[in-house]
């Protein structure tokens, strides 16, 4: 039995330390893992709960993250709870493992502390990470700061191992701006948290010898297009248990989560829509602007995968400008954040204008005047019913101003 | 361990298969032969893993699979480290009681062709094995890539032809050597490492026994007489190994513990590795006059390897 | 002669492996691909012969590879020693062997490859290779005589 570990009501945590907290009071079976900046803290922590006795379970440092995560493939294929964390390049490497983890529909749990992907290298919180795991089939939730780190945590475990759902779920975090820095964190006690986490009921357990199964079958055309659909309901179908896990969470711990996060949105005409720590600072820009009379409002996606389509419009529609924030190069096109929401407003009969703004890439600072600077641009477009600038801008970057392509709109 | 009896071979055939027909693997293949006699030789539970390759292409082809046991595949170089996690959860599910069967006998195996083995997946390999799981590693060494058409490996043997490494007007096919694994292996300190042949049903038989009772990491290299890419006729597997395993191409050897070493099979009749050539396509331009010396050269090579693994078993150090 | 669906049960080699007509939607397909290998409870399958077994339809015992054969190995009993050479080295599990008795050929999964046939020892051979279309009856009264010994 693992040795009691005694908590605050109230704890001083950064994001690393709050997510290695729920790891543990979710009494993890195997953590198969390998150590990244700015990540690292999770696995050494984990490390710290194993050396102590605060774990039962099994702890396999593996040589790299590809390895981690077809450790926790196998793992989670033999029944049991399994979770993990890693950043940026070990992201990258682990990616092709992400897609064959969510394919075999296997509840990992990922906690993804975000950073940029070299070249040039960079240790520093962007999406870029995040994004390269877009279209992997796992669930995506996002924290903005170490409270949510800690809590989505433990609904990940909630929803990936639900039997209607079971598909792997990452929670993302900003390197260093959310894992480094030290918060206010209100745990739940142990008890607590493994009640509403509660034991795992494996589905085609590799360890169930009266059923053996089959993991990892080929499928060519004949087959793939069928499993890759009935993949896609299945995150597509999550909506409504994510909803119920979040409003059971609010039950015990009283901190309410949505699938979108709104803030001021309802009067707003202008808005911004982020992700990550930016949508607290995009908060505080907006207070500001209504303190001069605009009337500006933040929305953030909780949930990225499934994508929020639906509520995304709910938040948008009545809204006259919007910017929508990518922190991750797009590499010739226009953000994807930009143009999943872009796609999402197409379909409203008022058809918002949409703008989008690189920021952030490679932990530049992303100010609260940042913020207010976008906000003024959006005012300007909703008084002048056009985007008045380039509808690709990049906030925060040095040299001569950089955009492209404008507006038909008039 | 619930062992098959293997004293003789009518003994040995009172197992029940686990390992079904109407697999896509070719007709003669040597894979099946290997694969047949592991899960043959044990009456354990078996969770069994395997990397991207001939194997794992035929034996589970949707809506169909050939194991009666639990299987997995991932990718092309990680059955090492989806074992290694299937017994990690073993050992946590079996301390914290959430087995199903928690008194059930269960044995962890993976298996690679010498693609995955030698070239993509040793990274994979030699980090499960210096972390210790409780599984065997077995390598069905065919000399190539067969999978997708027979490229060279590392573990392609000089002056093989494959489609990556030709012979032709300039060139007598693959240049470098063959990667020594078994070594490798052993040098990682894993308590048991051999090198087997199907032919010799027995000392393999007895070698797959000794693995999968050993506790730790065991490293299994098998010769799998590809008749598609060695060109062959099917009918000719057996006898192919045969010429491998007479000729010293492929010693049938273990070293335990990392350094005890015990040759399994000494041939009576030595044979050239010239017979055991030319009873192959991929070798047929060797017996061209102005590549002939790279024959004298692989027997060169035999020669001083079959020297090396006796001195080293006489020296038992 | 043998029965060519000698220790068959109904579901032995009932498909052919390109399953055209068996083709599901994506609503039918199992969840994440995995696929069981028996009906039932299957723990004790080690110690239970083929015949004994329920597998599920998904393994390939219940499919057929007999296509791929342009010959046919044939079994004749009356030569044979058991000596299981055919057994241990067949790469389809098609030798049928019981209580260390060998009893014939599973001819829905066969491939015809004649390893069997190269690795029986008995003079003449209690295997060898016919006409895919040869019915049983005449390929074995066709056997050979032993043959002398060449000097």
């Amino acid at each position: 039995m693992a040795e009691k570990f005694d908590l605050n009501e109230r704890e001083v945590w950064d994001g690393n330390y709050a997510a290695s907290q729920a790891m543990r009071q979710a009494k993890v079976d195997v953590m198969a893992a390998y150590p990244i900046t700015p990540s690292t803290p999770i696995v050494e922590n984990y490390g710290a709960y194993v050396a102590n006795g605060y774990i039962d379970g099994e702890f396999v440092m593996v040589e790299s993250e590809h390895a981690a995560m077809s450790a926790c493939v196998g793992a989670s294929a033999a029944g049991g709870r399994v979770a993990t964390a890693t950043s940026s390049q070990g992201f990258a490497l682990m990616v092709e493992v992400l897609y064959q983890a969510s394919g075999m529909r296997l509840p990992i749990v990922l906690n993804v502390v975000n950073r940029a992907l070299a070249s040039p290298l960079n240790v520093r919180g962007d999406h870029a990470d995040m994004y390269l795991g877009r279209d992997a089939g796992w669930i995506q939730f996002g924290a903005f700061n170490s409270q949510e780190a800690y809590d989505l945590a433990l609904c990940a475990f909630k929803v990936a191992e639900n039997h209607s759902v079971r598909l792997p779920v990452m929670i993302h975090q900003d390197g260093f701006i959310t894992s480094h820095t030290a918060q206010n964190v209100y745990p739940l006690t142990d008890e607590a948290a493994y009640n509403f986490v509660g034991d795992i009921d494996p589905v085609d357990d590799m360890l169930d010898f009266s059923r053996p199964v089959t993991y990892g079958a080929q499928t060519e055309e004949d087959w793939h297009f069928e499993h890759k659909a009935k993949q896609h309901k299945a995150i597509m179908d999550s909506v409504p248990v994510i909803e119920e896990v979040f409003a059971e969470f609010e039950k015990i711990s009283g901190r309410k989560y949505k699938r979108v996060e709104t803030y001021m949105m309802e009067d707003a005409e202008v808005a911004i829509v982020a992700l990550g720590t930016t949508v607290e600072t995009s908060r505080v820009a907006a207070m500001k602007m209504r303190e001069q009379g605009i009337k500006a409002g933040v929305v953030a996606p909780r949930v990225f995968r499934p994508f929020p389509f639906d509520l995304i419009r709910d938040a948008l529609e009545n809204v006259k400008s919007v910017a929508v924030l990518d922190r991750s190069s797009p590499g010739g096109a226009m953000g994807a954040f930009y143009n999943e929401i872009s796609a999402a407003l197409y379909t409203t009969p008022k058809r918002p204008l949409v703008t989008n703004y690189i920021y952030g890439l490679g932990g530049r600072d992303f100010a609260v005047q940042d913020a207010i600077d976008i906000y003024n641009e959006q005012k300007a477009n909703a008084d002048a019913g056009y985007i008045t600038t380039d509808i690709q801008q990049f906030s925060g970057l040095r040299g001569p101003k950089l955009g492209f392509f404008q507006t038909k709109r008039s | 361990m619930a062992i098959t009896s293997v004293k003789n071979l009518k003994e040995f055939s009172t197992a029940n298969d686990r390992f079904e027909g109407a697999h896509t693997l070719c007709p003669g293949c040597a894979h099946s032969m290997i694969v047949r006699e592991l899960m043959n030789c044990t009456d354990d539970n078996l969770v069994v893993t395997t990397n991207t390759g001939c194997l794992e292409v035929s034996t589970a082809v949707y809506p169909f699979t050939s194991w009666d046991t639990s299987w997995m595949h991932i990718g092309f170089e990680n059955a090492a480290s989806a074992a290694g996690g299937a017994e990690a959860m073993y050992k946590a599910r079996k301390k914290k009681g959430t087995l199903k069967d928690p008194d059930a006998p269960v044995k962890f195996v993976a298996f690679g062709g010498d693609g995955s083995t030698f070239d993509i997946g040793f990274q994979w390999m030699s980090g499960a094995f210096e972390r210790g799981h409780d599984f065997t590693y077995i390598c069905l060494d065919n000399e190539n890539y067969a999978n997708t058409g027979g490229q060279r490996s590392s573990a392609t043997p000089i002056g093989a032809t494959t489609s990556t490494a030709q012979a032709g007007t300039h060139s007598y096919g693959k240049k470098e050597k063959k990667k020594d694994i078994v070594a490798i292996m052993a040098a990682h300190g894993a308590p048991y490492v051999a090198q087997l042949a199907p032919n010799k049903w027995k000392s393999m038989a007895k070698g797959f026994q000794k693995a999968l009772e050993t506790e730790g990491p065991c490293f299994i290299n098998t010769v799998s007489p590809c008749c598609t890419e060695w060109r062959f006729d099917p009918k000719d597997t057996i006898g192919i190994t045969d010429l491998a395993t007479d000729s010293l191409m492929f010693p049938i050897y273990e070293i335990i513990d990392g350094h005890e070493l015990n040759i399994l099979y000494r041939p009576k009749n030595v044979i050239p590795v010239e017979d055991y050539l030319a009873a192959q396509g991929r070798y047929k331009h060797l017996f061209k006059p102005e590549y002939r010396h790279v024959i004298d050269e692989i027997q060169k090579g035999v020669d001083e390897y079959w020297e090396m693994l006796q001195r080293r078993e006489e020296a038992r150090v | 002669m043998q029965d060519p669906k000698l220790c068959a049960t109904e579901k032995r080699g009932l498909h052919e492996l390109e399953a055209g007509k068996d083709l599901m939607g994506w609503d039918e397909v199992t969840q994440g691909s995995v696929l069981p290998s028996f009906e039932g409870d299957a723990s004790n399958i080690a110690h239970l012969k083929q015949e004994e077994r329920d597998y599920s339809h998904f393994n390939s015992y219940t499919a057929t590879v007999a296509s791929w054969r342009v010959q046919k190995p044939v079994f004749n009993i009356d030569v044979c020693i058991d000596c299981q050479n055919c057994w241990v080295w067949c790469p389809d599990t098609s030798i049928i062997s019981r209580d260390k008795q060998m009893l014939g050929i599973d001819y829905d999964h066969c491939k015809g490859c004649e390893v069997c046939v190269e690795v029986c020892p008995t003079n003449p051979k209690s295997l060898l290779m016919f006409s895919e279309q040869e019915d049983l009856e005449t390929a074995l009264s066709q056997w050979p005589e032993k043959k002398k010994k060449e000097k």
